[in-house]
């Protein structure tokens, strides 16, 4: 996951550039790293992992976060691995949105693995080696490096050549620090190595006992002024402070998978960067597992169990689950989060159907976290921060229309119509994005319930057109939509139907075309369908307004009151 | 959780105390590490000067300065004894060290800090840094 990180100062700027340059390069730096999750930085939970309604890039779901909060606080113990949680919701209620903000609450230390659900179907390697990569790469271990160095400034070398003949060369290296000053003796191979590093009088350098190795951390200040041009490489650094000689140690956290590349070839760390690391043998596993465990023993390596997010699980087949079953059981397994989306399914692999595709067994398992869609007032605050993220300026007027349309089609079509209208409100050089833009892009982009209305109406004219098969292939595109809405506009629909996107049932209940009355409540896709009806032969066009003649009407052409036009449909 | 001022107070001062300990600590062991360089330089072998021990090849006794009193020793006897200063020393600093360890960790958990990940574990040894250097 992308973090923001300050943009690193880039010295040559400082002096003469104008301030427009760097400007520039801020912007193009920011536009990389807008993404669809990017304006989340964590859960928003108070100390008593309590929800706040809006916080660090989160909106509502409060029941969802706070249980994501709790699995959170499991995790960071690190005592208990071996954990599975299921998110499962309908599409665009926030379920990848909780996994990355967990992600970002846990911060560095904690290995996060994030994999889409057909990520493991690989030519390269199987399925279950896929997954166990995975899981290695979210175990991480934390070992320490310790070394003794003599870290200080330069004040004075002095090296003495015999004048005669091939004697060894004698030489006195003063250093000294913000507290003390001494004077080291320095033999034939300390001699070379610091002719070699090109030390001199002002450099601040460490040395380390156990090797001997010297390295150059920079000039120090007070030299700064000593040459009026210095080489572009050259640092500045502070004065050392403190003793001479001092111990270093410095804590490191690889992940298992990484340990297990380096060892099981000789060119181990190359593969770490091409990433073809094939299959690795399970003996090598067991060796390295026997390994860091004996350093557990002596207390010189800690397991970090860490969070393994699978997006998209109901892409797994019946075989990785199998061998998830057992895998959450050894005793260096990591947090499993899955999401999914889907409802009473077949698992892949079986004729079987279960419940969100995965099989019963895995999800008695498991802990199940549940999503539900956003309220309007959610999706309001939503859009807003989006808007922010995206750096847009929105009116308040564009903001109640753009979430309309959020609750009557999608969120993520809400989303995107935002950098959209900005571009448009650019192009007419306004400030800031108002109703007209919306409406602009409204009609240049369909969303998914118009582009299906349009196929239905207009199906002979596309290619490969099949009668029949193609109705029955868009109703079941659009169900998912349109059992949405219903939810949105009715709440009478229990949560099982809302959740079988794919069942027969509910796919011929919809579009039996008696049904259209049901749906009156919702105002646009009915009166859509009107329209398009009674005009079958002009082409389609969704921003043109309407004739006043005409019964149905434009939803955005009117102002959007629901109730008008409700009215204006019945008469 | 209110808590009255005096309690307030109390674990405030617990605080400052722990790290006047902590900083203390720290200046001794500059202090110990001062005093080592020195006795360093006095017994080193390769010295250019002639100050070094080691090096003097004259058999004179060397004065040798405890506290505010100069007492005249052989050569022997100070080279001994200023290693023997030198080892003691490294021993002190060593111990300081494994003290001061233990109470930041006391201090960082009477402030509800965390604790610093990795703390408390062993070093590596050589080899077995080696087969995790590509890594590291």
């Amino acid at each position: 996951m992308a973090r923001r990180s300050p943009l690193p100062s880039i010295p040559c700027f400082k002096m003469a550039a104008p301030p427009v340059q760097v400007q520039e390069v801020r912007e193009v730096t920011r536009i990389e790293r807008i993404g669809a999750h990017s304006h989340i930085r964590g859960l928003g939970l108070d100390d008593a992992l309590e929800a706040r309604n809006v916080s660090q890039g989160m909106v509502g779901q409060t029941s969802a976060r706070r249980a994501a909060g709790i699995v959170l606080e499991m995790i960071k113990e690190g005592k208990i691995a071996g954990r599975a949680v299921l998110l499962a919701g309908q599409p665009g209620t926030g379920k990848t949105a909780i996994a990355m903000g967990m992600a970002q609450a846990l911060g560095q230390g904690t290995p996060f693995t994030a994999i889409a659900g057909s990520e493991i179907f690989s030519l390269e390697m199987s399925k279950t080696e896929a997954l166990t990569q995975a899981f290695r790469k979210s175990i991480g271990v934390r070992i320490k490096e310790e070394t003794e160095i003599i870290e200080g400034e330069v004040v004075e070398i002095q090296i003495d050549k015999p004048a005669v003949g091939t004697g060894a060369k004698v030489g006195k290296l003063t250093l000294k620090t913000t507290e003390m000053e001494t004077v080291y003796d320095l033999g034939q191979k300390m001699i070379e190595s610091l002719t070699k590093e090109k030390v001199h009088a002002g450099d601040i350098i460490t040395i380390d006992k156990a090797t001997g190795k010297i390295t150059k951390l920079g000039r120090s200040f007070t030299r700064a002024r000593d040459y009026d041009a210095m080489g572009s490489t050259t640092k500045f650094v502070q004065c050392p402070e403190g003793e001479l000689q001092k111990r270093k140690e410095v804590v490191h956290t690889v992940s298992l998978h990484e340990i297990d590349v380096i060892n099981s070839r000789t060119q181990g760390f190359l593969a770490l960067f091409s990433g073809d690391t094939g299959e690795i043998k399970s003996e090598v596993r067991e060796q390295i597992n026997s390994k860091v465990a004996e350093w557990r023993e002596e207390g010189k390596a800690e397991i970090v169990p860490g969070v393994l997010f699978i997006d998209e699980v109901h892409m797994l087949d019946i075989e990785c689950f199998s061998f998830l079953n057992r895998a959450l059981e050894t005793d260096m397994a990591p947090v499993l989060i899955m999401a999914t989306n889907r409802g009473i399914t077949r698992i892949r692999g079986t004729n079987y159907q279960s419940p969100h595709g995965v099989p019963i067994d895995l999800l008695d398992r498991l802990l199940i976290v549940s999503t539900s869609p956003y309220e309007e007032r959610e999706i309001k605050q939503i859009l807003k921060i989006r808007a922010e993220e995206e750096d847009v300026e929105i009116s308040d007027d564009a903001v109640t229309v753009l979430t309309r349309i959020g609750m009557e089609t999608s969120l993520r079509y809400a989303i995107q119509l935002i950098t959209t209208a900005h571009l448009v409100c650019r192009r007419r050089k306004g400030t800031e994005v108002s109703v007209e833009d919306i409406k602009r892009v409204y009609s240049l982009f369909l969303d998914e319930s118009r582009s299906t209305q349009f196929l239905k109406e207009y199906q002979q004219e596309f290619m490969f057109h099949e009668v029949g098969k193609c109705e029955s292939a868009i109703c079941c595109y659009s169900t998912a939509n349109l059992g949405y809405l219903e939810k949105v506009n009715r709440d009478k629909t229990p949560v099982a139907d809302i959740l079988s996107l794919d069942s027969i049932d509910h796919r011929n209940k919809v579009h039996d075309d008696d049904d259209d009355d049901d749906l009156q409540g919702y105002f646009g896709l009915t009166i859509y369908s009107e329209a398009i009806r009674r005009r079958p032969a002009q082409p389609y066009d969704p921003g043109v307004a309407r004739s006043k003649t005409e019964q149905g009407s434009h939803p955005l052409v009117q102002t959007l009151d629901r109730d008008e036009t409700i009215k204006s449909h019945q008469n | 959780m209110e808590q009255p001022p005096e309690k307030v107070i109390e674990t405030i001062t617990a605080i400052e105390e722990m790290a006047e300990d902590v900083l203390a600590d720290r200046r001794q062991m500059i202090e110990l590490d001062r005093k080592r360089q020195k006795m360093r330089e006095a017994a080193s072998f390769n010295f250019s000067f002639s100050r070094s021990l080691r090096k003097d090849k004259t058999k004179q006794k060397k004065w040798v300065c405890f506290g505010n009193m100069f007492v005249k020793l052989s050569k022997q006897q100070t080279v001994c004894l200023v290693d023997k200063e030198f080892d003691s020393l490294d021993e002190e600093i060593c111990n300081i060290r494994t003290g001061i360890r233990a109470k930041v960790n006391k201090l960082r958990d009477s402030e509800s800090k965390e604790e610093i990940r990795g703390f408390h574990l062993q070093a590596l040894t050589k080899d077995e840094l080696e087969s995790l250097e590509a890594v590291l």
